[in-house]
């Protein structure tokens, strides 16, 4: 049988596998030479400007003050302190905001589906309106068109009397722990344990009979006993903490600056806008056949949500939602616009009249990675949990 | 097809929903207006009560906001600052350079506009144009005190109907060109500002900044953006790393911090004694930014290319370049029209980033300084509310618009 | 003394190919030869390996172990060995594959203009012609998805026959279409086999293999069970898992 010889070596120009190695080799030569570059310009730009390229500044005074910070701070403070202010105010507006903004999306979400036409269009023109301008603009007008705009503190406006509202500041009720609470704390949790476990009973009665199980009903009923009983047994330790104004200043009550106030509000419409539309399309995309094939089965109306719609349109939000809570926590940032002192505008202030821009911006940015990272980890878990039962 | 999600989620569309959530508003042959009355707003006991409720509340918010327009406001702040707010301080004398622009930009939207199939009068069409058109022109009026720049105004709407009229006499023979005259445009309008001893960017201001970094940042941001998304998904492992730490760190960082990076430490990379503009790092940064986003949507639409199309065109011969030149890249583009609009959308909103820096003068920051002047303390609200219509109204028109072509592309022969 | 002169050997050569997916062997140690005209009939359950086989002749896949050597080109890492390979062969698959934003013609001419720099008037003439021959004439300003699914293939039947190659393979051409357009595809096939074309068809159409095939391979868990001339394979097959195989789709 005629049969080819051994083919010559392959030229190596030519041999695919060895373009393959060269064209990452060459990729790798690319990089590095800029990263060479860039090195050495940094170098020498750094001494030309006699700036360092250490992180010894973080442990300089700030010399800035800070007045609405949730921990401890002083302008004789070290950097690396006014960096943690910075952070835990990011992570204050961005946690509120993000529970906030989720209620009050799905709200409107709902009402995006509502069959009354003058709800569903209501919605929508919220949803055009605050989608199309910038978020920027929203929160420089919230913040001085409005609440600049407020009384001085001796004039306060109030609601109800039980919170007040003024151009420094927004003072909230709230409420106290006193004693006993540790009691209360104890018995809240022997609480939750009992719900759980009434859930799961309640979860087998109903695999094992199929009695239909209201294992929602039989928890939150039995935790609610347990906390009112607990509450009375340890000497009812919740106290409202109602504010009052005096003159010039507030007692008690929850006290919340105007800034904050602001950049929040502006954040929660702002996401809610998108998270409804997530929640309106999610739900449309639901195809018609799904609703026909559930309803064909004798599904009620609640049932068809609970068991066919919503667990397919969850599918589709959660990762469009993920989407939000990152630009929201982004976002948070546009308090360096309005004097907030997140991470951003904390960075600024080191910056100014100090020379470590680039430690300074490049640990900043890292951060709002790190936490990017974090909620989109956190994000994927909940999409993993509610998306692994059944296919795909 | 699975479209990939936009960073905003504009292509959950506006408008009216469509598609089947049994939730939605019974299917309309409504009869009389008492029946559907009826029907869309007293349904049941607790329809009606929500109607009543909104109504009152919707009827408030508009009396409160007529109030405001009409009578309480002082909108002296804005007659003062209406060139500011539209150019900042670009010099007078140099305006035609910007007239030039905007007929320029009418002409072909026009254009555009009359090669579409002609959409049918509509009694509720009409009244919708009429009214924006009286207010436009009512607003106009009141604000603007030089007879000369409305009359240019009212040139500029003139050419639009005018390439209206064109591209309806003219059809789809205008449909390519019109593609490269738009592609064109972009780098004219740009370079009409600053070639020919021109205007250095540093005095390009107000609204006109805004578009202007917009629009050089979608342009330089795609083909980098369209390298990315190759990159992300070669097989080579090391650009591919490359691609996806470049991407996900611009993606997890906000817009703010990367401008003020830009503006406060990015020089220090650059070579020594190269000193660029601040408006020209901030253009950087929009780009590197739009890079990052762009790359996700381009990845998305090369996914939606079946894989048999990669294999057929190896199978017939095909090299790499040739393949995605004339197979995959088409089809990818395609499925990412709808996307890459939403994304210009939130670019052009996200040019009001430019306040945080603090240095420049784009619309926002101008409408937020304007308030400094002593004559017009305590009009923040006058002073912010036009800008936030401005940009409003841009984002709004361009996402009506994208929904139009999605419907178009979505519906083509092919 | 490296290449064998062509019109001697096999067109198609493979030696103990074998080919691995991660740590699932596709192919364990394939060896068949295609005389030239020669019309191969591949059949086998899902999942033998069968169109993994066809897919390493024209480098779709790569090989991990063995030799294919076609029309005297042994294939190999050598991209020049590649592309003469690919220039030979022509593939028709499953799900047609044809380009949805192209016309029918420029889906034909494509190949040859880029690849073989032909000019634009011989490709559209060689797209006529071919159209002609697969029975569809005049069609070539329409896109793919104005045709039916059996007008489809027949377009990608001729898209790889406008590069004018040696070998056709075939993976399950009819699989994907409706029962009433499979007839006109294979009506094609048919005048293919019949002219001096060497075909290699992956096909479930036993009337097919009956009628046109010089050999029917029989592929099971990576390697040929049996082979042999199709009167003598489908009613008188020697395997024990041949014998399993026909019954199932033999009703």
């Amino acid at each position: 049988m005629e049969v080819v010889a051994t083919p010559p070596r392959t030229p190596l120009w030519r041999n695919v596998r060895f373009r393959r190695v060269l064209g990452q080799v060459l990729f790798m030569v690319l990089v590095l030479f800029l990263v060479r570059e860039v090195s050495f310009n940094l170098q020498f730009n750094t001494a030309a400007r006699r700036q360092g390229l250490g992180f010894g500044f973080l442990d300089s005074q700030a010399g800035f003050a800070i007045s609405d910070t949730p921990i401890e701070y002083s302008s004789t403070n070290p950097v690396s302190r006014a960096f943690q202010v910075g952070f835990w105010n990011t992570i204050r507006v961005a946690g509120l905001g993000i529970v906030l903004t989720t209620i009050l999306g799905l709200l409107l979400g709902i009402a995006r589906l509502s069959p009354n036409w003058l709800v569903r269009k209501l919605s929508q023109g919220y949803v055009d309106l605050i989608r199309n301008t910038p978020v920027a603009v929203q929160v420089v007008f919230w913040w001085s068109a409005i609440f600049l705009a407020l009384p001085r503190i001796q004039e306060s406006v109030s609601i109800f009397d039980v919170a007040y509202v003024s151009n420094r500041s927004t003072v909230l009720p709230w409420f106290r722990l006193e004693e006993g609470g540790g009691i209360w704390m104890l018995s809240l949790a022997a609480g939750l344990l009992g719900a759980a476990l009434l859930w799961r009973w309640r979860s087998h009665v109903n695999e094992r009979t199929g009695e239909p199980h209201h294992r929602v009903l039989w928890s939150t009923s039995a935790l609610l006993a347990v906390a009112a009983l607990g509450f009375f047994v340890s000497g009812t330790p919740m106290e409202a903490d109602v504010p009052d104004l005096l003159g010039r200043n507030y007692l008690g009550g929850v006290r919340l600056s105007s800034e904050f106030a602001a950049l929040l509000i502006a954040l929660v419409i702002y996401t809610a806008a998108f998270i409804a539309e997530i929640v309106r399309g999610s739900i449309q995309a639901i195809s018609r056949g799904q609703h026909e094939a559930a309803e064909a089965l004798g599904l009620r109306r609640g049932q068809q949500l609970r068991f066919v719609i919503l667990p397919q349109a969850l599918r589709i939000a959660i990762p469009a939602i993920n989407s939000q809570y990152l630009n929201l926590m982004k976002n948070s940032s546009l308090g360096v616009l309005i004097g907030f002192y997140e991470l951003t505008r904390v960075s600024k202030s080191i910056i100014t009249g100090r020379g470590n821009n680039l430690q300074v911006l490049l640990m900043t940015m890292g951060v709002y990675l790190a936490i990017s990272l974090t909620i989109s980890l956190f994000m994927n878990l909940i999409n993993r949990a509610v998306t692994t039962r059944g296919v795909r | 097809m699975k479209r990939p999600a936009s960073e905003e989620g504009y292509e959950l569309t506006l408008g009216e929903p469509e598609g089947p959530a049994a939730q939605v508003a019974p299917e309309a042959v409504p009869a009389t207006p008492g029946e559907w009355v009826r029907k869309n707003l007293f349904s049941s006991f607790w329809s009606g009560m929500l109607t009543v409720v909104t109504a009152l509340l919707a009827a408030w918010i508009l009396a409160k906001a007529i109030g405001f327009v009409f009578v309480d406001a002082d909108w002296s702040v804005l007659k003062a600052n209406l060139r500011v707010y539209m150019v900042g301080r670009f010099p007078l004398e140099e305006m035609w350079r910007v007239w030039t622009d905007v007929y320029v930009i009418a002409l072909l939207a026009g254009l555009s506009r009359g090669v579409q199939p002609a959409m049918p009068w509509t009694l509720r069409r009409v009244v919708r144009w009429a009214l924006i058109l009286g207010v436009a022109v009512a607003v106009l009026l009141y604000l603007v005190e030089s007879s000369r720049v409305l009359i240019m105004l009212a040139a500029a709407v003139a050419l639009m109907v005018a390439g209206a009229a064109i591209g309806r006499r003219l059809g789809r023979v205008l449909r390519k060109p019109l593609i490269f005259a738009w592609i064109l445009a972009f780098p004219f309008v740009v370079i009409l500002l600053r070639g020919f001893g021109g205007v250095k960017p540093e005095n390009w201001g107000g609204f006109l900044l805004n578009v202007i970094v917009a629009v050089v940042a979608i342009f330089v941001s795609f083909p980098i953006g369209l390298l990315l998304a190759l990159g992300r998904r070669s097989t080579l492992p090391v650009v591919r790393t490359f691609s996806v730490g470049f991407i996900e760190f611009i993606r997890g960082v906000p817009l703010v911090t990367l401008l003020i990076f830009g503006v406060f430490a990015f020089e220090l990379l650059l070579p020594p004694g190269l000193r660029l503009p601040n408006i020209v790092l901030a253009m950087i940064m929009f780009v590197v930014f739009s890079s990052a986003y762009v790359a996700e949507i381009v990845r998305g639409g090369l996914q939606g290319v079946p894989e048999g199309q990669y294999e057929a065109s190896r199978a017939l011969g095909l090299r790499y370049p040739r393949m995605m030149r004339s197979i995959v890249l088409p089809q990818a583009l395609r499925n990412t029209i709808p996307s890459m609009i939403s994304h210009f959308i939130s670019l052009f909103k996200d040019t009001s980033l430019l306040v945080g820096v603090g240095l420049f003068s784009d619309l926002l920051s101008n409408a937020g300084r304007a308030t400094r002047d002593l004559a017009f303390v305590g009009l923040e609200a006058e002073a912010l509310l036009p800008a936030a219509f401005m940009f409003w109204a841009v984002a709004y028109a361009m996402a009506r618009w994208s929904q139009r072509v999605e419907k178009r592309v979505g519906v083509g022969e092919r | 003394m490296t290449m064998a002169q062509e019109g001697n050997g096999p067109m198609i050569l493979a030696e103990d190919v074998e080919k691995w997916f991660g740590k699932f062997q596709a192919l364990k140690g394939v060896t068949t030869s295609v005389r030239r005209g020669e019309v191969v009939v591949i059949v086998g359950p899902s999942g033998s390996g069968k169109s993994t086989f066809i897919r390493t002749i024209n480098r779709l896949e790569r090989h991990d172990k063995g030799r294919i050597v076609v029309d005297g080109i042994e294939l190999t890492d050598d991209l020049r060995n590649i592309e003469r390979v690919r220039s030979e062969i022509g593939m028709v698959f499953q799900s047609f594959n044809l380009f949805p934003h192209l016309t029918v013609g420029d889906n034909i001419t494509l190949a040859p203009r880029n690849v073989r720099h032909w000019p634009k008037g011989k490709a559209q003439e060689k797209a006529d012609q071919l159209l002609q021959r697969v029975g569809i004439p005049e069609q070539a300003d329409k896109y793919p998805a104005q045709l039916s699914g059996g007008q489809q293939q027949r377009v990608a039947i001729a898209r790889a026959l406008a590069m004018e190659p040696k070998i056709m393979l075939f993976d399950e051409p009819t699989s994907a279409l409706d029962p009433e357009m499979i007839k006109e595809v294979l009506e094609v096939m048919l005048e293919l086999a019949r002219s001096d074309m060497t075909l290699v068809v992956i096909t479930h159409e036993i009337g097919f293999a009956k009628e046109v095939a010089d050999r029917v391979l029989f592929f099971d868990e990576g390697t040929i069970v049996e082979e042999g001339p199709p009167a003598e394979f489908f009613s008188n097959p020697k395997h024990e898992r041949s014998k399993r195989f026909l019954d199932q789709i033999l009703v």
